[in-house]
């Protein structure tokens, strides 16, 4: 069956499939006649079609009334292919995108990434400014992920702001978002990397906990980072909390013995900027000791005749017992 | 005065750079307090914009991580003698406009000062070792402060002190790079990586 397309306000005109101009016909829409006036010979003219103009469209020879043309007339806006997912959903102009930047290598930059708090079901362009002073620095994009892009710092130590803006634009409207901040302000390291915590041979209370520095921190000899270690043992839920100016390892003393804890460890610069989110957790438990195997040498003794009737190794604490022959022996002498 | 290469200048060295760090870190964090009560005192918006401020060195630095040791030292040295003669004005205007009824500001500016003056002494030492020879300070009399109204004097202070501020890090690195690379390392680059 045929489906014509039309755009709101346009004008359609529509022939009797193989007629004649002059042919004798009669148009139908949707079951109902339709006046001559719209007829230009056996052309239907339509003009400035709207919405309630859809529907279905036939043409029938004057006398015979066979049909010789059918439509189905569709009358739309901006039509796109939707996708299975996205029928149903409108497409609009984008709201006011979500934007952060952030510094977790420096002294050598920040980048800046962005997304939209929801969908607008067709493609965004979007454009971003950073303006130092009265300086514009260029924003690199980065390949992966898409939505960031970084800047190289051209001047350490400024007390100039940054000033960076966001413009998302698609075929429906646009949006935008700015933010503004200090050199120091966005500097917040990855957290710490491998991240381990073993227990330390003949230390019941004792864990030892060992990092290293996030891979994305450029020069920690020069700028330093100071940790912070959080542990708990899995059954409570209050934090114990270490703050560390140096050194990536720490000792726990004072683990309750045998429990299981969980261990994380966060960074920040010495000087500047914020924590880093916690590490991955590990978990861990200290030292226990073994319980001994008690090993006992027994000498079974006929408790009638108080003679020695077999010996043999009785392993744990049982003292007294039936033997197979029906004997009953005690234990005389114990050997661990 | 030890040659800069012996191994108790080096000693020398490590210990006034580490004690300089501890300084400057200890001065940063009293800036940090004074700001709070200038801003307060002065009925001023924490949030402001001052434009930069004639007279008053900028802590902002281009190839910061190429400098030399020398230069590090010189710069630093520069900038904490012109901030001497600043606190100097500043808690001079502050004891005209607020006078008696003024128990904190004046107090936290006059131990800030007193830090400043410590930490160019300390500079001085430093570029001593290294064999340089100290720049005299830039004469007797120190620059009449410019004629500003009473409100451009509050936010000047501000300026003043925000750059001090961020100096007080910017030597915490320099100290740290300069420890790094030992005395008499001012003829060979700092750390030459590409910002």
């Amino acid at each position: 069956s045929h489906i014509q397309y039309e755009r709101v306000g346009a004008d359609v005109t529509m022939k009797c499939g193989s007629m004649d101009w002059d042919a004798a016909v009669t148009w139908m829409a949707n079951g109902t006649d339709i006046d001559d006036s719209h007829l230009n010979g056996s052309y239907l003219i339509l003009k400035n079609v709207d919405l309630t103009q859809s529907g279905q469209y036939s043409c029938y020879e004057g006398s015979s009334w066979h049909l010789k043309y059918q439509t189905t007339l569709r009358v739309g806006g901006c039509w796109k292919k939707l996708d299975v997912k996205e029928r149903g959903k409108e497409v609009v102009p984008p709201k006011e995108p979500v934007l952060m930047c952030r510094s977790n290598n420096y002294p050598k930059g920040f980048y800046c990434s962005w997304h939209l708090p929801s969908p607008t079901y067709i493609p965004n362009i979007f454009n971003i400014s950073v303006i130092h002073g009265t300086r514009e620095m260029v924003c690199e994009k980065d390949v992966f992920p898409k939505n960031r892009c970084h800047i190289r710092y051209l001047q350490l130590f400024s007390t100039v702001k940054y000033k960076v803006t966001l413009t998302v634009t698609n075929a429906l409207g646009k949006n935008s978002t700015s933010l503004t901040f200090d050199e120091f302000a966005i500097v917040k390291p990855d957290p710490p990397e491998s991240v381990v915590a073993k227990p330390v041979p003949n230390n019941p209370r004792r864990l030892e906990v060992s990092w290293q520095n996030p891979s994305s921190w450029p020069d920690p000899e020069s700028f330093p980072l100071k940790f912070f270690l959080r542990y708990r043992p899995l059954i409570l839920d209050q934090w114990q909390h270490v703050e560390l100016s140096d050194g990536t390892s720490h000792t726990i003393t004072d683990a309750y013995a045998g429990k299981e804890y969980i261990i994380q460890v966060a960074a920040k610069d010495n000087d500047i900027g914020t924590w880093s989110d916690w590490s991955v957790a590990v978990h861990a438990t200290p030292w226990t000791e073994e319980p001994k195997h008690l090993t006992t040498e027994v000498q079974i003794t006929d408790p009638v005749s108080g003679l020695l009737a077999e010996t043999g190794m009785i392993d744990g604490k049982k003292t007294a017992g039936r033997g197979l022959n029906g004997a009953v022996w005690l234990i005389s002498r114990a050997v661990a | 005065m030890a040659a800069a290469d012996t191994p108790s200048a080096s000693l020398r060295h490590h210990d006034l750079c580490s004690r300089g760090i501890r300084l400057a870190r200890k001065m940063r964090s009293d800036v940090t307090d004074l700001l709070d009560i200038y801003v307060e005192r002065q009925g001023l918006d924490a949030s402001i914009s001052v434009a930069a401020v004639e007279g008053v060195p900028a802590a902002a630095a281009e190839r910061w991580a190429e400098q030399t040791g020398t230069q590090r030292l010189l710069d630093n040295l520069a900038a904490y003698r012109a901030f001497r003669v600043l606190l100097a004005q500043m808690l001079e205007e502050q004891r005209e406009q607020l006078g008696d009824a003024d128990s904190e500001l004046g107090p936290a500016l006059a131990a800030v000062l007193l830090q400043v003056s410590a930490f160019a002494y300390h500079l001085e030492e430093l570029l001593e070792l290294e064999s340089r020879r100290v720049p005299a300070e830039e004469g007797s009399e120190p620059p009449a402060p410019p004629r500003l109204s009473l409100f451009e004097q509050k936010l000047r202070g501000l300026g003043v002190l925000r750059e001090l501020a961020q100096w007080a890090v910017r030597s915490v690195r320099d100290l740290r790079q300069l420890a790094k690379h030992g005395p008499g390392s001012s003829a060979a680059l700092g750390l030459a990586e590409s910002q």
